[in-house]
């Protein structure tokens, strides 16, 4: 059965950051434009996921040209410089794999980073954005709401039940998750940085976030040590001064650009003029090395230096792409569940219009009845209403349950035409409403159609997959990376 | 035949655990584990009710009644530390010995002792709890230490792999064994005096050459040991870790030389 989704956008692998941050939509720029796709494209329900990895617009129901050209345009308006054409960066997935590709994203498959957990809060955001635009009926409509529920649910199975989130992929977060397995818990911890190189600070951002506390900065340039130290309420320390600091903290982070090694093995044991009875973690991201190797031979001492991290964060990437098949058969069977719903949906106008056909005999045919035995009380008269009405049902339980079975496993279309036409039914099913509005036929010869003159046209599917042609066009096949 | 159910109870609570160690953090299969592992212990409390209801007697006479009770003591000891989150995935380190303590003592036969333990009183009874509460504090910080030391030795080798991230932090594993040796030290000492207490009492002196006592003296002795490894240079977390490890290898050791050296000398042993 059709399904005339379309997901038309940039994202980082069709287009470079200097695209991307230019069709980047804040929150109150998303609303605009989803007010703007639905006067426009006259779509029923429209969610855009807007984040520094990809911007894309889901679009029900869709057909094909209007869509992408509308689209298109959007993107065109924000794009200055450059040439100002995003169709060369674009992509479009239509039906069933617009769909399928909304899974693969929230799962975190299609991350820059494979796995990448951040995205499934983004989907919720966007799903949820879509909501709150003041639009009568909700733009996050039936279909696409479901969509994006089972997308949340699909990710969140995915990561809990196979490896594809597992270990940290940044030398940020190793850090983190280094000071973790060592600490447990950040909180309150104690720092000394050691240079105030863009890297390191990066790190003691990400560990100031999980609790880090108490921050020291030495740095030859005592200034900009200062800086530092004020940015993460720390305090700046002189070079000279860090052995007697060395004892009191838990973490030492340095990125000195210091041609010979600034701490020792010498220098650590010196500084511990106690016994030292918790562990020391010392990250050390500077090239050439700031830390003496034989440091790290220390009880107690725990030495990265950047080669140690990055490698960890290769065998991370690794194990998470080992878990890339099992994932995609996760998310094929939430696809396969997704797309069954739709196609049961899609056949509720027909048996609403077969259900009514059939109280309408039933009433006319009691009335009928009743007039030709008039002496029946009441008590015997609601018998034989109950009797009609519970004749009916069980007459039309069978077709409906068959039916719905037949779109949900693909024979629905033949299914539909079959009850058309032992009831008689003509258009009827269409005019009765309800369930998805039927796919009309496209100007281009889609089988997606024009919903411009606001007419109901049940078209049957082609090809059983998507009223749209499935599969991904990149709308530029050699656009950039 | 309750023993058999436990000892297959422990085995399976095992697989689970392994799983999580192979296939890495899962809800589900964590709380599979903690419920095998309950069940486990459960089945064993049962055994040892059922051993002591049938023969009248704690089983705490021969090697493998006394086996199976030091098993016991480490499924309580486990059952109390799993709801501690991570801390409960010391039960890898903890279940293998369970079943190997359970597993020996099925081979061996677990049957009554033909001597009349003839132990009674409300300080018995106590110096009984209270000894076994001391060994199972030396077992969970044998557990934990054990785990410390791998993850110890995996951060040190610059690995954060499924046996680093399955094993708690350093600092948890430290909390626990420190927690465990604590209670465990109090304990065992209490038990020691009540012990001393009884045995004067009822026998007259302090019975110094009886393989028991000199076992539990040890067991009292390696604590302290345990302890002092936390003074002096380096890092006081990695020696106690090491130590308990020793130290309750040294335990159980002990008690096997004895058993085997000095079979029918005493009762417990």
């Amino acid at each position: 059965m059709s399904l005339p989704l379309a997901v038309v956008g940039v994202s980082h692998e069709t287009a470079p950051v200097e695209i991307r941050e230019q069709v980047a939509y804040g929150v109150d720029e998303a609303r605009s434009a989803l007010l703007a796709l639905r006067s426009e494209l006259a779509a029923d329900e429209a969610v855009l996921l807007s984040t520094c990895n990809r911007t894309e617009a889901y679009i029900f129901p869709a057909t094909r040209e209007r869509t992408r050209g509308v689209l298109l345009r959007l993107f065109r308006e924000r794009i200055g410089g450059i040439d100002g054409d995003p169709a060369p960066y674009a992509f479009e997935k239509w039906g069933a794999d617009a769909a399928g590709h909304l899974l693969s994203v929230t799962a975190g498959l299609d991350a820059m980073v494979t796995g990448e957990a951040e995205i499934q809060g983004q989907v919720r955001d966007a799903l949820e954005l879509a909501r709150s635009v003041p639009a009568t009926p909700s733009l996050a409509g039936p279909v696409l709401n479901r969509l994006f529920q089972t997308a949340l649910a699909a990710g969140g199975q995915v990561r809990s039940e196979t490896r594809i989130g597992e270990g940290t992929a940044s030398v940020a977060s190793v850090a983190v998750e280094l000071a973790g397995k060592i600490f447990g818990s950040l909180h309150g911890k104690r720092i000394l940085v050691l240079g105030a190189g863009m890297t390191g600070e990066l790190i003691l951002t990400a560990l100031a976030r999980e609790g880090v506390q108490s921050v020291a900065v030495a740095n030859r340039t005592y200034d900009r040590a200062v800086h530092l130290a004020r940015k993460h309420h720390g305090q700046a320390v002189p070079f000279e001064r860090i052995s007697n600091i060395l004892a009191t903290v838990d973490i030492v982070l340095s990125s000195t650009a210091a041609p010979h090694p600034v701490l020792t093995r010498a220098i650590l044991t010196e500084s511990f003029t106690e016994p030292r009875r918790r562990p020391l973690l010392v990250i050390d991201i500077a090239i050439p090395r700031d830390v003496d190797p034989a440091v790290g031979d220390e009880p107690g001492v725990f030495l990265y230096n950047v080669d140690d991290l990055r490698s960890i964060v290769e065998e991370h990437v690794q194990l998470r792409e080992e878990a890339i098949p099992e994932a995609r058969s996760v998310l094929a069977e939430h696809r396969r569940t997704f797309l069954a719903w739709h196609a049961s949906r899609e056949v509720v106008p027909v048996i609403r219009a077969m259900r009514e056909r059939a109280t309408r005999i039933k009433e006319s045919e009691l009335g009928r009845l009743f007039a030709r035995l008039a002496g029946l009380a009441p008590e015997e008269r609601a018998l034989v209403e109950e009797f009609a009405r519970r004749f009916q049902n069980k007459l039309l339980h069978a077709p409906t349950v068959r039916l719905k079975k037949g779109m949900a496993e693909g024979s629905g279309p033949e299914l539909v035409e079959v009850v058309r036409f032992l009831y008689e039914m003509g258009d009827e099913a269409a005019r009765s409403g309800g369930g998805s509005r039927p796919v009309p036929r496209g100007a281009d010869g889609d089988a997606a159609g024009s919903l411009r003159d606001g007419s109901v046209q049940k078209q049957p599917d082609a090809d059983g997959h998507g009223s749209a042609p499935a599969g991904t066009e990149n709308l530029n096949r050699s656009a950039p990376r | 035949m309750i023993h058999l159910s436990a000892f297959v109870a422990y085995v399976g609570a095992l697989v689970p655990w392994a799983y999580l160690l192979f296939r890495g953090p899962r809800p589900n299969v964590v709380a599979v584990a903690s419920g095998l592992t309950v069940v486990a212990v459960l089945l064993h409390a049962m055994a040892t009710v059922d051993f002591w209801l049938t023969y009248d007697q704690l089983p705490l006479g021969g090697l493998a009644p006394a086996l199976s009770s030091l098993a016991l003591v480490g499924g309580v000891a486990l059952v109390a530390v799993l709801p501690l989150r991570e801390a409960g995935r010391i039960a890898l380190g903890l279940l293998p010995l369970l079943v190997a303590l359970e597993g020996g003592a099925l081979l061996l036969g677990i049957e009554p002792s033909p001597m009349d333990l003839g132990f009674s009183g409300v300080g018995f009874v106590l110096h009984v709890a209270l000894a076994f509460l001391g060994l199972q504090g030396l077992a969970v910080a044998f557990a934990a230490g054990l785990l410390y030391l791998i993850q110890h030795h995996e951060l040190k080798m610059k690995r954060l792999g499924r046996l680093s991230r399955f094993i708690p932090p350093l600092a948890t594993l430290e909390k626990v064994g420190r927690v465990g040796l604590t209670v465990g030290f109090a304990s065992l000492s209490l038990a020691l005096i009540l012990g001393w207490a009884w045995t004067v009492q009822n026998l007259g002196s302090l019975q110094i050459d009886d393989p028991k006592v000199i076992w539990a003296v040890l067991s009292w002795a390696v604590f302290v040991a345990i302890f002092a490894t936390r003074r002096g240079p380096g890092s006081s977390e990695y020696r106690s870790a090491l130590a308990a490890v020793i130290g309750f290898a040294v335990v159980v050791g002990t008690y096997l030389a004895l058993r085997l050296t000095a079979a029918g000398t005493g009762f417990f042993l």
